[in-house]
């Protein structure tokens, strides 16, 4: 198979803001986009170190996140504490199975997809893997929309609480799983953009 | 592959300005009701933070102000800054600082999220008690689509197509 000409072979750079398509930066120092004047980098610095990095966190976190409760709810004479899960379960048991599966996908599936995919693709950029880069890439764009979607159980939990506040018949208070779920969020967020997607089609390096 | 792009830049700000429109509405009324015992309670976009920073939880407030107030706010401000100068023939100052906080914001707007999230809350809270959604629930809905309308209408590539234009 010929080997595919990627725009670092071509002395091409695209600025990753504003998509315009740099020619020749390597000579300078510190080069920026003509155009919208952001940073350029041919493959962004450290990416598989630093994504490697926010992975294993967001997946060490992701541990609690799912274990640790989310809200406790105070009533007068008992303690309910609610997890991810048996956030999920309840509402399959009032009947709104739509939404318990939104959920169960969003918090739960969703997370644990993305920090796979992202361990995949890292692994598979540093072995400079040279097979099925046009999934690998699909992959990574999957990654990036879908991620944002994490999100929805803490916001539920946040409306949850602010309502459900000194009230006579209950009281809603936020656990650290909320924190950690949150975290494990944000974490996946970042290491979709620290990792560098030019990467995964680059030529390995012959012995 | 890039595909020129040329829509009028003028519908660009028009849903723009709707967009606005939408989420000063959806910050200026209650989200939720809630009614117990006679008594009812609601909360707004911002009480949704403001309720995790009650309890002590201040990073995830942070995080849930930044999702669902400041970063659509700055996103549509942004993009207003930077098309009403074009739309009139010049150039914003500082066009590519904005462009690029614009950039950053659009990643880290989660609307729609809070949107079907919201509506989780409600089902799990109407198992209990009579919950009613709130004006800024019915704006929120419509603005989740403006503005998913505008990110396709003014893509970075369209941008630079209308700035390019500009002489100054």
């Amino acid at each position: 198979m010929s080997i595919p000409a990627t725009g670092r072979s071509l002395g091409l750079v695209v600025c990753l803001e504003c998509r315009s398509t740099v020619r020749a930066v390597r000579h300078l120092a510190r080069p920026r986009c003509p155009r919208c004047y952001a940073r350029l980098h041919e493959r962004k610095p450290h990416s598989l170190a630093i994504t490697t990095v926010l992975i294993v966190s967001a997946a060490v976190l992701y541990v609690p996140a799912n274990l640790l409760p989310v809200m406790t709810t105070r009533e007068i004479f008992e303690d309910e504490q609610d997890t991810i899960m048996s956030g999920v379960l309840e509402l399959l048991h009032s009947g709104s199975w739509p939404i318990a599966l939104l959920v169960f996908i969003a918090s739960i599936v969703v997370p644990l997809l993305k920090i796979i995919a992202l361990a995949v693709l890292l692994y598979s950029a540093w072995r400079r893997e040279s097979r099925l880069r046009m999934q690998r890439t699909e992959l990574y764009r999957l990654v990036e929309f879908i991620g944002r979607w994490s999100m929805l159980d803490i916001y539920a939990v946040s409306i949850l609480a602010t309502l459900v506040q000194v009230q006579s018949f209950a009281n809603i208070l936020i656990g650290w799983g909320a924190w950690s779920f949150g975290a494990v969020v944000v974490l996946t967020l970042i290491a979709a953009r620290t990792f560098d997607e030019r990467l995964l089609w680059d030529e390995p390096v012959r012995a | 592959m890039q595909r020129p792009e040329s829509r009028p830049i003028e519908s660009a700000i028009a849903i723009a300005i709707c967009a606005l429109v939408l989420l000063i509405l959806s910050n200026a009324y209650p989200l939720v009701v809630m009614h117990v015992n006679g008594a009812s309670r609601e909360t707004t976009l911002v009480g949704a933070a403001l309720g995790m920073y009650v309890q002590n939880y201040t990073t995830l407030a942070a995080l849930v102000l930044l999702t669902t107030v400041i970063a659509p706010f700055v996103q549509i401000i942004a993009l207003l800054y930077l098309l009403i100068p074009l739309w009139r023939g010049r150039r914003a100052p500082g066009q590519s600082t904005v462009f690029r906080l614009l950039m950053w914001v659009r990643r880290w707007s989660f609307m729609e999220v809070f949107m079907l999230g919201s509506l989780v809350a409600l089902v799990r809270l109407s198992n209990y008690t009579h919950v009613v959604p709130g004006v800024s629930l019915w704006s929120c809905a419509l603005l989740m689509m403006s503005l998913s309308a505008l990110s396709t209408v003014s893509s970075p590539e369209q941008f630079w197509v209308w700035a390019e234009r500009c002489p100054r």
